[in-house]
């Protein structure tokens, strides 16, 4: 279950390939790369948020929409006003999805930990409670 | 009360999450560099991306393109091997192998689809900034060149500038208000005909910062560019003799 966003990913990409919707060519390919950067923060966003028990659907889904309008807007903007912005808008999402990619692994390591833990005390209690009857 | 506090929510998150995902998988194939957006692409990364994409990409197709050619010389060497043994079918071979050289060197019509590229002069009496001079509101031969050459560099078969077809010992040269193409004179509009793979050629043409952007500094009108389903470009009708190159006799 917790694979089914990396799966669906790829079936994304798939069905892109395959009903050609793309490539995008120019400039346009370059905004749309920037807003690939804000989905894919947004969706790390998700999860991580999701794992932390914090997951809010309307939070999420608006986050996304604006968050990859806005990351190409910011592009388009830099290019208007000739400066490279949407290098700016790339270094903030990927320190971004890095930062959620840590705490992510750091959640999954603790849940992972705790329930090694777990079961080792278990096995730890359950000879001494068959003992003790 | 501070209205960003996170709460702790029950909601299910992969649904939605694996949802965007689908969508975000979909940008992300619409994104992705591939053969078909690499000329219009590159030129939007820094220098350093582009060295590192162009010698990923390059040496593979390189090495088809190179493999194609080698098996079609092969091929064609042993199809003119079969006629030498079989003297009935000799005449027929060679002709064919003279139309393929033909068409490479531009002397026979072509047809297929490709773009057409417009070049005028500005001649509108107004002048949008007082820093446009008169050369620059002019279609010069370097003008005609840069097209055409950038149009060669990104995949044309065959190029015609106002119906003269464009071959390798093709010339351009200002002369006066006019453009000599081929020792023939030409002048505004100049339409470059061109075929090949459109999207390319399409791709090329509206490049930020490519030739057609920059003509388009001193007026939009002054450069256009639309693709056509289908062209038909003339033979090569200049001369094709030489004075002074001669084939070697160990070539031959």
């Amino acid at each position: 279950m917790i694979f089914l966003p990396l799966i669906l990913l790829f079936v994304g990409a798939a069905i892109g390939l395959a009903i050609h919707v793309g490539p995008l060519h120019g400039i346009t390919g370059t905004y749309l790369a920037v807003a690939c950067l804000a989905g894919l923060d947004t969706v790390c966003g998700g999860i991580r948020s999701g794992l932390e028990g914090k997951f809010s659907a309307d939070v999420f889904l608006t986050g996304f929409i604006s968050n990859v309008i806005i990351a190409s807007f910011v592009a388009w903007l830099g290019d208007m006003i000739g400066i490279d912005l949407y290098v700016a808008v790339a270094l903030v999402f990927a320190k971004r999805i890095l930062d959620n990619l840590s705490l992510i692994r750091r959640f999954a390591l603790t849940t992972y930990k705790d329930a090694r833990e777990r079961r080792r005390l278990k096995a730890l209690v359950q000879p001494q409670s068959e003992g003790g009857q | 009360m501070n209205p960003f506090v996170s709460r702790i929510t029950n909601q299910s998150w992969v649904v939605p999450v694996s949802l965007m995902c689908l969508v975000l998988g979909l940008m992300f194939s619409m994104a992705w560099l591939r053969k078909e957006n690499r000329v219009s692409r590159v030129p939007n990364l820094s220098s350093d991306q582009q060295k590192r994409y162009l010698e990923l990409a390059a040496d593979p197709d390189k090495y088809a393109q190179m493999s194609g050619q080698l098996q079609k010389l092969m091929s064609d060497k042993t199809r003119l091997e079969n006629a030498v043994a079989n003297q009935s079918g000799n005449a027929k071979v060679l002709n064919e192998s003279l139309q393929d050289l033909k068409l490479f060197a531009g002397l026979t019509e072509v047809e297929g689809t490709g773009v057409i590229v417009t070049l005028r002069d500005f001649n509108k009496s107004q002048i949008s900034s007082p820093f446009i001079t008169d050369v620059d509101r002019t279609i010069h031969d370097g003008d005609v060149l840069k097209v055409v050459n950038e149009l060669f560099a990104s995949g044309a078969e065959a190029i015609s500038v106002n119906n003269l077809r464009v071959t390798a010992m093709s010339s351009y040269r200002c002369v006066g208000t006019t453009i000599l193409v081929n020792d023939v004179k030409i002048a505004s509009p100049v339409k470059i005909r061109a075929i090949g793979e459109v999207d390319t050629l399409l791709g090329a043409m509206t490049l930020p910062g490519g030739e057609l952007a920059l003509i388009k500094q001193t007026d939009a009108s002054m450069a256009a560019v639309e693709s056509a389903k289908y062209l038909r470009l003339p033979a090569f009708t200049g001369s094709t003799s030489h004075r002074v190159a001669k084939v070697p006799k160990e070539a031959k």
